[in-house]
């Protein structure tokens, strides 16, 4: 019995203070800034509606910061429209030959060039990303090495190709487990313990349920992968796991898209804003860590100070969010 | 005057119960640490950065050039007041305290700039733009764009030659004054369509020639057609189409899938008026070319009733991108009662007899389009 009274004071929730109507005049006013500053503005509208997700989060009565700067992203916007117009120049110029050879290969190269820079995007995005984020004034840091991060990110692309996509389930785990285990807190490491297979059973249970269920099956496969995902993330703190887990109800899974979804198409798309509030809310309210996670004992370990946005940036383009 | 706040100095996650006096020069910091000794920190008032966002009932501030940073946290009320009627600039941001403090007044007036900028956009910038982009584009990029829809279609097409150069010399009869050469082509297929390119090709369909029944309906086809091509139709409503699906895209695709179809239906919809006001004034232009040429205005409705007769159902007008027959046969004939001129045109007539009888005659019933 003691054991069970103590795992229930050290479990921790992470809260999200923010508030529809306050997200939205952030949301709107940032709209019609990027609107009439022909998109100009979308870096610094980009930074603060992310900031005021992280501002409103919190942990143990401390709020996580988001330091990125609408420069920093700028400036990344800049590199990768530079090399958007240099690649769409090369394909428009080999469309303007009418050279068949020559404008196959202009489409491999496009391609190919697209993705090789993939893994370094997602490599500069989450190194961006973890050095601008903060809780505690402790930093996030990732410690990954860019080329290691890109082979891996290659074998994984080319055997999912030949297995005609199976292997898809077991690159995802590699990408992730990667991630995670050079991910740092201060002195915290992570570790992502998920299994390539079970992440394959998942999939394949989607698959053969979403039709037969008339896609009602959708709600059990978002908690499915939800709680797997969770799950099995771990923060090692002084040689000791502290465990995470996702407590939501395919109840409530259902409760969460259909009302958001209703939302939506009822006002047109302006209630965005409070869906995107309500959605954070909402799974927060399931996450649940575990064990004795100290929270004041966490020491920074030196900073990394990566300003460069482009990585991030580049994801974005694709629509392709972190989060 | 003093707050409580928490304090983090940046080398350890220790949450540090601190009191903060501020005043015009600093702030001073006061804490006790873990073994009793008071510490004391004084911030620089100039370098003190607040959070970049507003969130109600919280404020927090950091404090160093470089990362990582000191930080201060507070929900402490009278801190919060005090912090939005400083004065100093970094501290606080008028417009944004200014903007929350009337929250729903300030909503409603964003959302109703919003849906002006939007539909100001939308139903005015856009289309301008796009219909001036394509008037002042040069006739030789017109003409290339043309020859290169043409190029990728025509394998699909199968002409007949000889038609093709009938029609082309009953064509080449009519005074026309057209800005670009038109060039004409007859493809055989049992459904009753005709089109035109940007830059003058002009495809007509063979069983669509073989319901024809004078050079009059024939004319009416042609001007018709010709007038698109005159009047650069495809390629404004190329630019319209495409430069509005763009913006819709671009302010609905990061709201939600269901939203962002919505939009492009509701785009498609207003896309389809506009296609049929261009129908309109193709049909009131090449009315004006048979005028022109003295040639009888009721080819037009004629041409309308026949193309009604084959088609099973006529649909609606807001769900099509051709007016009504109904319609088409209605106005079309109000303004082929008013012609005095009609003057039989003896060439014309020879060219429609020399073409149609190039078609052979194998009667189809197939669906309409044009």
């Amino acid at each position: 019995m003691e054991v069970i009274s103590t795992n229930l004071i050290a479990r921790k929730r992470i809260k999200y203070f923010g508030k529809g109507s306050e997200f939205a005049l952030i949301y709107f006013k940032n709209i019609i800034l990027t609107l009439i500053t022909f998109g100009l503005y979308y870096p610094w509208a980009k930074v603060e509606m992310l900031n005021y997700h992280y501002q409103s989060t919190e942990l143990d009565n401390s709020r996580f910061q988001f330091h990125a700067t609408g420069i920093e992203v700028f400036k990344g916007f800049i590199k990768i429209y530079v090399i958007f117009i240099l690649l769409y120049g090369f394909l428009i110029y080999a469309l303007q030959t009418r050279n068949e050879t020559f404008l196959l290969s202009a489409f491999g190269i496009f391609y190919l060039f697209f993705l090789l820079i993939i893994p370094f995007a997602i490599h500069g995005a989450i190194r961006y990303r973890s050095s601008r984020s903060s809780w505690k004034g402790i930093h996030f840091k990732y410690l990954g090495d860019r080329m290691e991060f890109f082979w891996l990110f290659i074998k994984g692309f080319f055997l999912t190709i030949i297995t005609l996509g199976f292997y898809g389930a077991w690159f995802q785990i590699d990408i992730r487990k990667y991630i995670f285990s050079h991910l740092r807190f201060g002195d915290l490491s992570f570790n992502f313990k998920g299994k390539g297979g079970d992440l394959f059973w998942i999939n394949v249970k989607f698959i053969l349920l979403f039709y037969i269920t008339l896609g009602i099956y959708s709600f059990w496969y978002y908690k499915n992968l939800m709680q797997f995902y969770v799950d099995n993330t771990e923060i090692n703190q002084n040689g000791k796991p502290v465990h995470f887990r996702f407590t939501m109800k395919t109840g409530d899974v259902f409760e969460l898209l259909v009302v958001n979804f209703l939302l939506i198409l009822f006002t047109l798309g302006i209630a965005t804003p409070w869906v995107a509030v309500r959605t954070f809310k909402f799974l927060f309210r399931f996450i649940e860590i575990e064990g004795n996670f100290d929270t004041n004992t966490i020491q920074q370990v030196s900073h990394d100070d990566y300003d460069d946005a482009a990585g991030d940036d580049f994801l974005d383009f694709l629509d392709f969010d972190l989060l | 005057m003093s707050f409580k706040v928490n304090y983090f100095d940046g080398k350890s996650s220790k949450t540090q119960k601190a009191t903060v006096s501020p005043n015009s020069l600093g702030w001073k910091i006061t804490y006790v640490n873990d073994i009793g000794n008071q510490i004391n920190i004084s911030w620089d008032i100039n370098a003190i950065k607040k959070s970049e966002v507003y969130t109600k009932g919280f404020v927090s501030f950091t404090y160093g050039k470089f990362f990582p940073f000191q930080k201060i946290e507070s929900n402490n009320t009278s801190f919060i007041d005090y912090i939005n009627n400083s004065h100093q600039k970094n501290l606080t941001n008028k417009v944004d305290t200014f903007l929350h403090g009337s929250l729903k007044k300030s909503l409603l007036i964003l959302l109703f700039i919003l849906v002006s900028i939007g539909s100001g956009v939308y139903f005015y910038a856009i289309p301008t733009v796009a219909t001036s982009f394509v008037k002042n584009l040069s006739k030789k990029n017109v003409i290339d764009f043309g020859d290169y829809v043409f190029s990728i279609l025509s394998t699909d097409l199968e002409i007949n030659d000889d038609a093709s150069k009938h029609l082309q010399n009953f064509v080449d009869v009519l005074k026309i004054d057209a800005v670009f050469p038109i060039k004409t082509y007859v493809v055989e297929s049992k459904q009753l369509n005709a089109f035109a390119l940007s830059g003058g090709k002009i495809v007509v369909y063979s069983n669509l020639l073989k319901k024809i029944e004078n050079e009059a309906q024939l004319t009416a086809l042609i001007a018709h057609e010709i007038s698109h091509i005159e009047n650069r139709h495809v390629l404004k409503n190329v630019a319209r189409n495409l430069s509005g699906a763009i913006f819709i895209s671009a302010l609905f695709g990061d709201v939600s899938g269901v939203t962002a179809v919505m939009a492009d239906n509701a785009h498609m919809f207003s896309q389809l008026s506009y296609t049929r006001d261009l129908e309109k004034e193709a049909d009131v232009f090449g009315l004006k070319v048979m005028k022109k040429n003295a040639i009888d205005q009721n080819g037009m409705p004629q041409l309308f009733k026949i193309l009604k007769k084959e088609s099973l159902i006529d649909v609606p007008t807001f769900l099509s991108n051709h007016p009504m027959l109904k319609d088409r046969i209605l106005y079309s004939q109000k303004i082929a009662d008013k012609q005095t001129n009609i003057v039989e045109n003896k060439l014309l007539k020879e060219k429609w007899k020399i073409l149609k009888a190039s078609l052979i005659q194998t009667p189809q019933k197939e669906s309409t389009n044009d």
